[in-house]
């Protein structure tokens, strides 16, 4: 898909969730999974940008994710920071750990750098439970149990009023959007795709391997743990259940149904692969089930998820990126 | 304006590149040739950056061993693969951009990009995507891609392969119109003797990593230590 066609449709899917709260908003429930929309929605798009255009088996998504948010939390707490000046500090330690967790990726290739990646995911949760947590402030295996809500000039956004809190995080999720856009245009974007083509020929070219996998990680993992802040702020307590199993497969299948590589796809996949999920919860054990069999049957008729139908959809438009800087 | 001294490669036991050195004048068109396994696609690797490798390689008297093959691109050597190498997510278009943005000291040029398209005879292709590319099409995108770089030299890994008589051709004459009109020095590697001996001032036989001969083409492919390496013992009468 072209850029004109991306941000038309990112104009669509955010001025549609935009007048949601219009027939959702007397609902806390429902406003409540539209605000995990929006943050689950930046999460994959990081996540795409990093597998679907650069290439690089990151696993590691949750775990910038948890970093951020914890991140975020213990900054706000201990040194007093106010937490829209947090959030920021969270994404920016985010993004350290990505550019040091990237390092010895860019030696590796394919299946080597997922399980780095994963290891990290691994070895975050005995951290944070254990005596190194305790001492920076994670609670151990309590966790955090009350995180101070967000406040803007003097504006304080409750858990219970989520109307505004919405408004925040689909204010941040455009922002997010419109940088993976930009990025995408941009000549980074035209580098990742090169070294994800045919790496040898790409910097046989003069592409800097190097450089632009360092900045992919340090871009995606800095706006993860930015959400990451966000989230902690909105939710107000955190432990290390985040980084079981469950949402690591729900953001699976979120690229999946949306498409991987196909930006905005995540987006989309984000809000079906969410409200789906909690719809479906009286079904209790059943859910995943049927979640699994709805990745099946999508990755056998929709390979390339939801924006891939929209592609066949669309008259055939030039498929490349500029070269722009 | 190339010198290659000492490059020795080891896999572990294999030594696939033994102790070569040879020169490459400016303006040449230097031809490299062996059988298959001989060591001159790793040879290329060590160039370009890929691979370390124990001596030296000066370019313009400068040392080029240990630069990233990105950096070695940037300074004025440019390559193209034995098994064509494109960039199926870009268009014709925008992968020759990706040598010209990357590689060219100079940044990007549009006009540049629509000269190197109509040089390699693509600007009809232009739009299309690069993996919907004939063999012959995708080598000339090769090429095209290397050239944006705005190279000194540029090395060729084996362009001929799987191509016919009238491809061939074809492919000769863009070589010299490189070598003549752009001034850019070539490094070729070739099976084709007849190729090299048309194309090249200069030829280097390698077998197992180890020189055989260089020299003039003629008097290197009638040479018997070249004929034994390619055809066996010209006098085993068995």
């Amino acid at each position: 898909m072209d850029h004109k066609r991306i941000a038309i449709v990112l104009a669509v899917i955010w001025g549609v969730v935009a007048i949601l709260p219009v027939f959702f908003g007397s609902t806390n429930l429902y406003m409540h999974i539209l605000i995990m929309c929006l943050i689950w929605s930046v999460v994959a798009s990081c996540w795409d940008l990093i597998m679907g255009f650069a290439g690089i088996f990151s696993f590691g998504q949750v775990a910038f994710f948890v970093i951020g948010a914890y991140s975020s939390a213990i900054i706000s707490a201990k040194f007093g920071v106010p937490p829209i000046f947090a959030v920021f500090a969270a994404g920016v330690v985010a993004g350290g750990l990505g550019v040091l967790v990237g390092l010895p990726c860019l030696k590796l290739k394919g299946a080597y750098i997922a399980l780095v990646t994963f290891a990290v995911h691994m070895i975050l949760e005995p951290v944070l439970k254990g005596d190194i947590g305790r001492a920076i402030g994670t609670g151990g295996s309590r966790g955090i149990l009350t995180i101070e809500p967000m406040n803007i000039f003097g504006y304080t956004f409750l858990s219970s009023e989520p109307i505004p809190y919405f408004y925040l995080m689909l204010l941040v999720a455009i922002i997010c959007s419109a940088i993976i856009l930009i990025v995408i245009k941009s000549h980074w974007g035209t580098a990742f795709l090169a070294l994800k083509d045919s790496e040898d020929f790409a910097t046989c070219l003069g592409v800097s391997a190097f450089k632009y996998k360092l900045r992919v990680f340090a871009l995606t993992s800095f706006l993860t743990g930015l959400v990451g802040g966000f989230y902690a702020h909105y939710v107000g307590m955190l432990s290390t259940r985040m980084l079981g199993i469950d949402l690591f497969v729900t953001l699976m299948v979120i690229l999946v149904i949306g498409g991987v590589g196909k930006f905005p796809g995540a987006i989309i996949g984000a809000f079906i692969t969410i409200a789906l999920n909690e719809l479906l919860s009286p079904l209790g054990p059943y859910r995943p089930i049927i979640l699994g069999a709805l990745v099946v049957v999508l990755v056998l008729l929709l390979p390339d998820g939801i924006i891939g139908l929209i592609q066949k959809i669309l008259p055939k438009k030039n498929n490349g990126l500029p070269i722009e800087s | 304006m190339l010198e290659v001294k000492n490059a020795t490669k080891k896999f572990g036991e294999l030594t696939a590149v033994n102790d070569l050195s040879f020169e490459v004048s400016q303006g040449q068109v230097f031809g490299i040739a062996g059988p298959n396994g001989a060591g001159k696609s790793t040879l290329y690797n060590l160039i370009t950056g890929l691979y370390p490798f124990e001596g030296s390689i000066l370019f313009n008297k400068k040392e080029i061993r240990g630069f990233a093959p990105h950096a070695i691109a940037k300074m004025g050597i440019s390559r193209t693969f034995q098994i064509p190498q494109t960039f199926p997510s870009l268009t014709v278009e925008k992968s020759i951009g990706v040598g010209n943005h990357f590689g060219s000291q100079e940044g990007y040029d549009p006009s540049y990009v629509d000269n190197i398209l109509e040089f390699v005879s693509l600007e009809d292709k232009r739009d299309e995507l690069t993996g919907q590319l004939n063999l012959l099409d995708k080598k000339m995108l090769m090429i095209g891609a290397a050239l944006a770089t705005k190279p000194q030299i540029l090395m060729l890994d084996e362009p001929m392969a799987g191509s016919n008589a009238k491809e061939i051709l074809a492919l000769m004459d863009l070589i010299k119109r490189i070598n003549k009109d752009m001034g850019i020095t070539i490094i070729i590697i070739e099976h084709f003797m007849k190729v090299l001996t048309e194309l090249t001032q200069k030829l280097l036989i390698i077998e197992t990593g180890t020189e055989i001969c260089c020299g003039d083409p003629v008097e290197v492919t009638n040479d018997p230590r070249v004929i034994e390496c390619y055809l066996g013992d010209v006098n085993d009468k068995n």
